[in-house]
Formats: C-alpha cells, structure tokens, sequence
C-alpha cells in the first residue's frame, strides 16, 4: 500500500502569498473552458455526481468530467438560477423537485448555454443509489439527450452503529460487488473510446487521489483549531469544489497541498477566519448558495463561525476518512475497495447520523448545530427532526433549524431568517454560549 | 428618574411601552406600522411620550425589537422579538413555560425557563396560514372588521372546519362555504379553530410545558383564546390591563432597564436618545436587507447586543 507524497514542506511565506479563493476561482473558470471545447475536439465526455462516481477510471479514459450539480449550483452563485429554474417550471416541473435538477432541466432547455460557459453533450452518465434523484436525474438525459446511463449499486449504511472495517469479510464481499460493476463499467468506456484501460494510468491517477485526500483530511482537521482558520460555508464550499471536479488531476493536488500549508500558516498565527471569534457550529445539510454569503454574514456578524459542516464529508463523496488510501499495486481491486469504504463514510453522514454529529460536535468543540432543511431535499433535509431533537434533548446541544433552497431565491427570506439566527445567539448568550470558543479565545488572548 | 422604552415595530402593528426604575408602565402607544418602519417608530414613540406625559428627552434609554427592531433610529439597543416575549412574560407570570405568540404575519412558540431565558423557539414555517393575517383575510372576505371578529365568532353554534394549510387556499373554501349557505359566524369560528390548531402543533413542537401564556393581538380576541383553549386543554395566561399585544415592547423595555441599572452600577455612561432634526423623517429610506446590513449591530453605547444582553451570573456559570 503507498504511503507515497505524505510529506509536505514547512508553513512559510509561499503560504501567506497563495489566496484559496482566487485560485479556486481561476481552477474553476479553467474547468468550464476546458469543458467548452471538449465536443470540438472529440473528446469523451461524461456526467457524474459528487457522489459516487467513479471519477479515477473515467479520467483513466480521458473522459471530460460534467458535475451537473455543480452546473446548478454554479446558477445560484452566479445569480442566474431563477432563470433556469422557471424554465423548468414553464415545462412542467413541481416546485417541490429538487432545484439542481430543474435547473439542470433548464439549461438543457437553454441549449446547454450556462453562464460559465457551454456545458458538452455527454456520451456517458454515471449515477448512483446514494441519493435516489440522481436515476431520475439521468434517466432525463437519457431521453432528451440520449446519454447512456450507468447506474452504480453502493453498498452503505445497514444499521445503526454499522461499521465498515477494511478487510473484514462484509467489507470484502461489498469491495467485490462494486468491482463487477466497476469491470462493467470498464467494458463501456473501452467501446465509448475504443481504447483499452492502462491500469498504470488509473494507478497514478490514485496516487495523486492519495496525496489530495491526505491534504484534504488536514485541511477538516485544521478547521478544530480556535479560532478556525476558515468557515466551513462558505471558504469550504470553494474546496469542496475543487476537491470534486479535479479529484486524480495535478492541479487539484497542488492546490490542497498549498491549501494545507496556508490553512497551518493562519493557525500558527492564531488568525481566524472571524476576527473575534465567539461561536463555534457545525453546518447540518445543504447549503443555499444564492444566498450562502448572506447567510454566513448573519452568523458572523455574532462572531458566529461554521467550523465543520457534515456536507463537506457526504458532497465530497465521503473521502475524508483516513483509511481511504488507494493501494496503486492493485489499483482496480483498491478502487473498489475504498469506493465501498467511502460510499459508507458519505452515507453515514446522512443515515443514523445522530452519534456521528455527536462526535463532530466534540471533535470542533461546537457551541451548537445549525441545520438548513431544504424540501426538495429529503435525502438530506428528512431526518433532520429527529436528529435536532437527539442532540437538543438527549445531549442539550442549542440547535437552529432554518430553511431555504440550493438555489431558489424564492425560498430565500431575508427577515424571517434574520429573525431565527439572532434569536438562536441571544438564547446561546443567554446560556452563557460559546463555552468553547471563548475560552479558547480568552487563553489565547491572555498568552498573547 | 429613568425611564426606558421598549419599542416593538411588528409587521402589522408598531408597538411601545415606556417604564420606570422599578419596572412600572407609565405610557403606551400602538399604531399601524404601515410600510415606512423608520417613522413607524417616531411615531409611536411620539405616541408613547405623549400618553405618559414626558418628554422626549425624558426617556433615557430605547430598546427595540421586532422585525423593525433595526430600523429605530434612535435605539440603543435591540433584540429580537422571541427574547423580548420571554423576558415580559416571565417577569409578569413567573411561572410561564410556554408561550405562544400570534401575529400579523407570523406565529412563535417559545419554552422558557425560570428567568425568562429562551430554552426552545420555533417559527411557522412560510406560510401565512397559522397567522392573523389568516383570519383578518378570513374577517375580510365576510365583511367584518378585526375587532369584530372575537364577538362575532362567539356566536356560532356549529363551527365548520378550514382545512387548507394555505391562507390563499382557505380564501377559496371560506367562498365556498358561503355559497352552501354556512353561516358566517360558523366560518368565522371554523377558521379559528384552524388557526388554533396549527398553533397548539407549534407549541406541541417545543414541548408542551404547563404554564401556558398567550401574548400578540389574540389576547384581545376571547373566541380565540377559547379555541386555543379547548385544543390545549388548559387555560392560557394572558397579560392583564390590556398589555397582552405589548408584551414584545414590556419585554424590551425590561431587558433595557436592566442594561441601564447595569451601566449605572459600571458608573458608564449612557449614550442620549436622539431626536430626529425636522424633516429627516422623510429623507429615511425604507427598510431592506441592505438597510439593515448598514445598520447593525447598533452603536447606542459602543457596544453589540451580544455584549448588552447581560445573562444573569448564574446563567454564565451553568
Ligand atoms: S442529494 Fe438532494 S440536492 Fe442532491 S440530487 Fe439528491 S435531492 Fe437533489
């Protein structure tokens, strides 16, 4: 097994000089440009989901990746969601379907035109079981655009409690499983590109998967530190983002390697993302990114900071466990391997997560759970209830429950959620809140 | 002599109440907020000064609150609305737990503790079924006025069911009662016991808590305290003197005393309550997100709310 490419450099002023969200920004605008040409130049193309999507072996192929959610989301942040969404609606779709589906709808409708860019007409689909709108979601391709569909079977969650151990018999009979599908899944993309798959490539492929992943558990581990370095809503959504869409490519190890660096720089000088750093929450559910820097603007003017949001682990396809390393000896077997280990992860985030939230709250030293339901959602938004009702009754965790959409402005009510956050900090102050952060705050300011 | 002010801009109603030292209230005013927040509150809180009879410059300390609570030019300090309630509703029955709260546009149902510290709170979700608004377009639509509503409704016999979980929906429904020929007062009533039934599952989902208080317009409407009533099987406690839709505004007006005494027992001083030079009224823009980013947290004394809502010591401790 390779424990290659662990080592990284001390935190220095190359640290300081790289700004996460820029370079985000840029990777992401090379991406969309990148993708523009890809019908032109005949190159494969291919539409998966953050969740399980087998990334490693399609890049093994050259495809060109197309994340439709982040298409939608990407509406949302560049404010021209409404406008995707409507059409959608125009042609029939519930207000109550998921929003990155209609918008998805939309732009099919619009010709593919999307405000980064053309988006290409893939030649494969790969969806998955680990939310149940991603088959709709494809079999609409399927129709409209005549995209073949595979559909990936994960194993996940069982029951409550379900511990997946590598190499224990349950995990080795699910590895299995999800290797035949993966030669399936071979066998399509070797008639797609007529090329047969380099198991050397799909090994360095891993690799650079390996060294990502490992720079992306420091940068959740780093986030524990007091003040965190960065909030988890908003500066993460741009490394979830890049975590995704240049997961086994260069450039997205180079920017987790530098993001590591620069995170350990900001804790070393104790610089948080919040200047006065008084709350610390975990961020439950999905965000609302046509208003996400509104909403976080609400928590921080408190001193409110997201430390941890559970849809950094479940939208990064559950990649942030440390036992996912790719042994690159046996590269396909391996894949499938922590394809089943990480499917697990990411469903466990959602699927009796009430002891998982339990410990994330220790881990960040959280003042309280903020959960964001979203209707069209209920693979995240449906068991939000309960869980609030398990950590405010059984464990006295403050919890807020507020809601909005991924992308909908409509759903977006300033007041009102105004309203909720406030009153949320005026009950944690009064309980005398932020037990953690300000203590952590008040040593840190007494050693300075 | 201190007097503070506590001024609750709601989305219907503007309402304030000033007190003394000991917590006394010496003045009222409710009026219309209309849809310019910013003279909503100066002209509410001319109101207030001139039913107690002092001036202006009397008043030594404002706190705000409601969804217009960032709006009051002259606030030195604000809260929300969920904080205030709890605050006034404690301080009048100290052993309130639960308290629902029903106003124009929106409905809360708020668990407390011993002092008055919000323990659980939730909102109605958007819709403006479980609201007054709901039964003022229900009023409406039979040609009746709000405060005709409560003596009206009082004289059903058989009240018939609203059923729709959407106000605009239920507009629709009430017509079609109407043209089967139900009576009005039987609508009028059916629509409270609607109205009551989806605030009792409000209160059902902070935990029913014995000690029950109702506070807002409502307190005015006794064939709606009786619907809410016989859905909770229980009584419901209920400001007295009339003070029940100005518990937001007693509430703040508490929470400002007790800044107050604590900046006096600091020997800090205490910012003036500013008085609108003529004419900037009309120069006041009209609330909107962007207003209220420009605006907050409030500077009345240099400090944020986070800082003036001082927890009691045992709070800090537990
Ligand atoms: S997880 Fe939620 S947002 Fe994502 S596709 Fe499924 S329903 Fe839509």
């Amino acid at each position: 097994m390779t424990t290659a490419t662990l080592e990284h450099g001390p935190a220095g002023s190359a640290a300081d000089a790289f700004d996460p969200r820029s370079e985000g920004q840029r990777l992401i605008k090379a991406w969309y440009a990148d993708l523009e040409q890809a019908n032109e130049r005949r190159q494969p193309v291919a539409n998966v989901f953050v969740m399980g999507n087998a990334i490693e072996i399609l890049r093994a192929f050259d495809f060109k990746l197309v994340f439709p959610e982040i298409n939608s989301l990407q509406t949302g942040v560049r404010k021209a969601s409404e406008e995707y969404i409507r059409l959608s609606e125009d042609y029939g779709m519930s207000p109550d379907v998921c929003s990155y589906v209609k918008a998805d709808v939309g732009l099919m409708l619009k010709e593919n035109r999307h405000p980064a860019g053309n988006i290409p007409k893939a030649s494969l689909a790969i969806a998955s079981n680990m939310c149940g709108t991603f088959i709709k979601w494809a079999e609409i391709w399927e129709r409209w655009l005549k995209t073949p569909t595979f559909v990936l079977d994960l194993p996940g969650q069982r029951a409550a409690g379900w511990q997946v151990r590598p190499g224990d018999a349950q995990h080795a009979s699910d590895a299995r499983w999800v290797e035949a599908q993966f030669t399936e899944l071979i066998a399509r993309c070797e008639a797609i590109t007529g090329r047969k798959l380099d198991l050397d490539r799909l090994a360095e492929i891993e690799e650079r998967v390996n060294r990502m992943v490992f720079h992306w558990n420091n940068v959740m581990r780093l986030n524990r530190a007091c003040p965190a370095p960065y909030n988890a809503m908003l500066d993460g959504l741009t490394f979830i983002g890049i975590m995704n869409v240049y997961r086994g490519a260069e450039e997205g190890v180079e920017f987790m390697r530098r993001l590591d660096e620069h995170l350990q720089a900001k804790v070393a000088r104790g610089e948080g993302r919040v200047a006065d750093e008084h709350y610390r929450l975990i961020f439950s559910g999905t965000p609302c990114y046509v208003s996400m820097r509104r909403l976080v603007e609400l928590f921080e003017t408190w001193g409110g900071v997201f430390a941890y949001s559970d849809y950094l682990t479940f939208a990064a396809g559950g990649m942030d466990a440390t036992d996912i390393v790719y042994d690159t000896s046996r590269p396909l077997e391996s894949l499938a391997e922590v394809t089943a280990l990480a499917a697990h992860r990411g469903l466990s985030n959602q699927f009796f997560a009430h002891e998982r939230l339990a410990g994330q709250i220790r881990d960040y030293g959280a003042d309280g759970v903020v959960f964001h339901g979203i209707k069209s959602c209920r693979f995240v938004s449906s068991g939000m209830a309960d869980t609030r009702e398990y950590l405010s009754r059984r464990l006295d965790v403050p919890t807020l429950y507020i809601e909005s959409d991924l992308i909908d402005p409509r759903y977006w009510s300033d007041a009102q959620i105004k309203n909720r956050v406030d009153a949320f900090f005026e009950a944690l102050h009064q309980r005398g809140g932020g037990p953690v952060g300000r203590k952590a705050n008040e040593e840190r300011r007494a050693s300075a | 002599m201190i007097h503070v002010a506590g001024i609750d801009i709601g989305s219907t109603y503007s309402k304030a109440v000033l007190i003394d030292e000991h917590g006394n209230v010496v003045g009222r005013g409710v009026r219309r907020t209309g849809f310019k927040l910013a003279q909503a509150s100066e002209a509410v809180f001319d109101e207030l000064v001139a039913n107690a009879g002092v001036a202006r410059t009397d008043v030594t300390y404002v706190a705000s609150t409601g969804y217009g609570r960032h709006t009051v030019p002259f606030r030195n300090t604000q809260l929300t609305e969920l904080t205030a309630h709890a605050h006034a509703a404690v301080h009048l029955f100290p052993d309130t737990r639960t308290i629902l709260d029903i106003g124009g546009q929106d409905i809360k149902a708020i668990r407390v503790d011993g002092d008055g510290r919000v323990k659980a709170f939730r909102l109605n979700d958007k819709c403006a079924a479980g609201t007054g608004a709901f039964l003022e377009k229900t009023a409406r639509y039979l040609g009746l006025t709000t405060d005709d509503i409560g003596p009206y409704a009082s004289r059903s016999t058989n009240p018939k069911p609203v059923s729709s979980v959407c106000a605009v929906f239920a507009e629709s429904e009430v017509i079609s009662h109407l043209a089967s020929g139900v009576p009005a007062e039987d609508i009028m009533m059916g629509a409270m016991v609607a109205l009551g039934g989806r605030a009792v599952q409000l209160m059902r989902r902070v935990g029913l808590e014995p000690g029950y208080m109702l506070t807002g317009g409502m307190t005015r409407n006794v064939a709606m305290i009786k619907a809410l009533e016989e859905n909770l099987k229980d009584t419901l406690r209920v400001a007295p003197d009339g003070l029940g839709q100005l518990n937001g505004a007693l509430g703040a007006a508490l929470l400002g005393l007790r800044r107050v005494q604590k900046l006096i027992a600091e020997g800090r001083p205490i910012a003036a309550v500013q008085t609108p030079a003529d004419g900037e009224h009309a120069k006041r823009r009209r609330w909107s997100a962007i207003a209220v980013r420009r605006t907050e947290p409030c500077r009345g004394d240099g400090c944020s709310v986070a800082t003036k809502l001082q927890p009691r010591p045992s709070a800090v401790a537990a």
